[in-house]
C-alpha cells in the first residue's frame, strides 16, 4: 500500500508541474491565478496523502483547512484587486 | 477493503490528469476554468472518498468529509471571482475562427 | 446595543461547538470546557451581524436535491473528458444570457453554485434577474438552456415567494 501511494504522490507532483507551466507561460495575468487556484486544491490532496502514508491524517487535515482557507481569501482578494485595475 | 481503496484513487487520478491535459490544451482563461472544476468536482471527491475507505471508520472520515464540503463550497465562489475579473477587465473569449 | 436574538445565537454557539469537536477529536473536560466558552464568545461577537434566519423545511429539500446535482455533475464530467480527450478538440464556447424567474437571494446563489460546480458551464456575471454564463458546447450547456436545473431549485424553494 506505502509503494502505491508513493506512486500516487509523484504522479500528483508531475501534475502540480503542468499547471506551473501555466503558471509561468500563461498569456494573461487571469491564467496565473486559475493555475494557483488549481496548484491550491493539489496541495490539499498531497497533504491528506502524506497523513495517510504517515498514518497521522488527524494532524495532517488540519493543516489542509486551514491552507484551504487561506486560498479562498487570497484568492478572492486577487480577484477583486484584478477586477478594478483592469486588463495591464 | 483495500482494493476499492485502490480503485477510487486510481479513478480520482484519472480525472486529475484529465484536468492537467486541459490545463495545458485549452485555448483561453474561460475554457481552462472548465478544465479546474473537473479537478475540484469529481477527481478531488474520489481521491479523498479512497482515503477515507482506506482510514476506516473513525472521525477522521468525518474530517475529510468536511474538508471535501469546504471544497465543494470554496472552489466554485473562486473560480467564479476569477472568470468574473476575466469578464469585467475586458478580455474577450475565444471563439472558433469558421464563424 | 445591537438586537440579539436569544435562540440564534444558541443556534450559532452549538453549530461552532460541533465544528469544535470535530477539529480537536479529544473529550477531555478543559477541551470541552474551552471549546464551550471559545464557541459562545464568537456567537455573541458576531450576533446582530445578519439578518439570516435558519429554515429548516428548506434545508430537507436541499439535500435531497444535492444526490440529482450529483448525477448531472457525474454526467457532464464524463463529456467534458470526452472533448478534452479528443485530439480534434470539438469545442464551441459561447456566452448565454440566461434569465431566471427565481427571486430569492439564497436560490439565486444555489442556482449559480450548482452551474458553476457542473463542469462545462460556468457563472460568469450575476444580476438581479440575469445569468450571464459561459459554456463550453451545446451538449454541456442543456440542463441550463431547458431550464431542468432552475425548475428543481425553485421546487426546493416552494416557487420562492419567501422573503429574500
Amino acid at each position: 500500500m506505502n509503494t502505491f501511494f508513493l506512486f500516487v504522490l509523484l504522479t500528483l507532483a508531475v501534475l502540480i508541474g503542468a499547471y506551473l507551466y501555466r503558471v509561468l507561460q500563461g498569456p494573461t495575468i487571469f491564467d496565473r491565478v486559475l493555475g494557483l487556484n488549481g496548484i491550491s486544491t493539489k496541495a490539499i490532496i498531497l497533504l491528506i496523502l502524506i497523513g495517510s502514508v504517515h498514518e497521522r491524517v488527524d494532524m495532517f487535515i488540519d493543516i489542509s483547512t486551514g491552507y484551504a482557507l487561506l486560498n479562498l481569501v487570497g484568492a478572492l482578494a486577487v480577484a477583486k484587486y484584478l477586477e478594478q485595475k483592469g486588463l495591464p | 477493503m483495500d482494493v476499492l481503496a485502490v480503485i477510487f484513487i486510481l479513478a480520482g487520478l484519472f480525472f486529475l490528469v484529465v484536468a492537467a491535459i486541459g490545463v495545458i490544451r485549452l485555448p483561453d482563461v474561460f475554457t481552462r476554468s472548465h478544465a479546474v472544476s473537473i479537478t475540484d468536482s469529481l477527481g478531488a471527491f474520489l481521491m479523498l472518498i479512497g482515503i477515507a475507505i482506506h482510514e476506516g471508520f473513525s472521525l477522521n472520515v468525518l474530517k475529510i468529509l468536511a474538508v471535501l464540503a469546504l471544497l465543494y463550497l470554496q472552489n466554485p465562489v473562486i473560480a467564479h471571482a476569477t472568470v468574473r475579473a476575466a469578464l469585467r477587465a475586458g478580455l474577450k473569449p475565444w471563439q472558433r475562427e469558421s464563424t | 446595543m445591537r438586537p440579539v436574538s436569544s435562540q440564534f445565537l444558541l443556534l450559532k454557539a452549538t453549530a461552532l461547538f460541533v465544528l469544535w469537536i470535530m477539529l480537536s477529536g479529544s473529550f477531555n473536560w478543559i477541551h470541552l470546557l474551552l471549546g464551550a466558552t471559545a464557541s459562545l464568545l464568537i456567537a455573541w461577537i458576531n450576533s446582530g451581524h445578519s439578518p439570516f434566519v435558519p429554515n429548516f423545511r428548506i434545508w430537507g429539500k436541499t439535500i435531497l436535491f444535492l444526490p440529482w446535482l450529483f448525477s448531472r455533475i457525474v454526467h457532464s464530467t464524463l463529456h467534458v473528458t470526452k472533448l478534452i480527450l479528443n485530439p480534434k478538440l470539438p469545442i464551441s464556447p459561447k456566452l448565454l444570457h440566461v434569465k431566471t424567474n427565481l427571486r430569492n437571494r439564497a436560490a439565486v446563489v444555489l442556482l449559480g453554485n450548482s452551474i458553476t460546480l457542473t463542469p462545462g458551464t460556468i457563472t460568469a456575471e450575476v444580476d438581479d434577474s440575469t445569468l450571464i454564463v459561459h459554456t463550453l458546447d451545446d451538449v454541456s450547456s442543456e440542463d441550463v438552456r431547458s431550464g431542468r436545473l432552475e425548475g428543481k431549485i425553485a421546487s426546493v424553494f416552494g416557487n420562492g415567494d419567501t422573503s429574500p
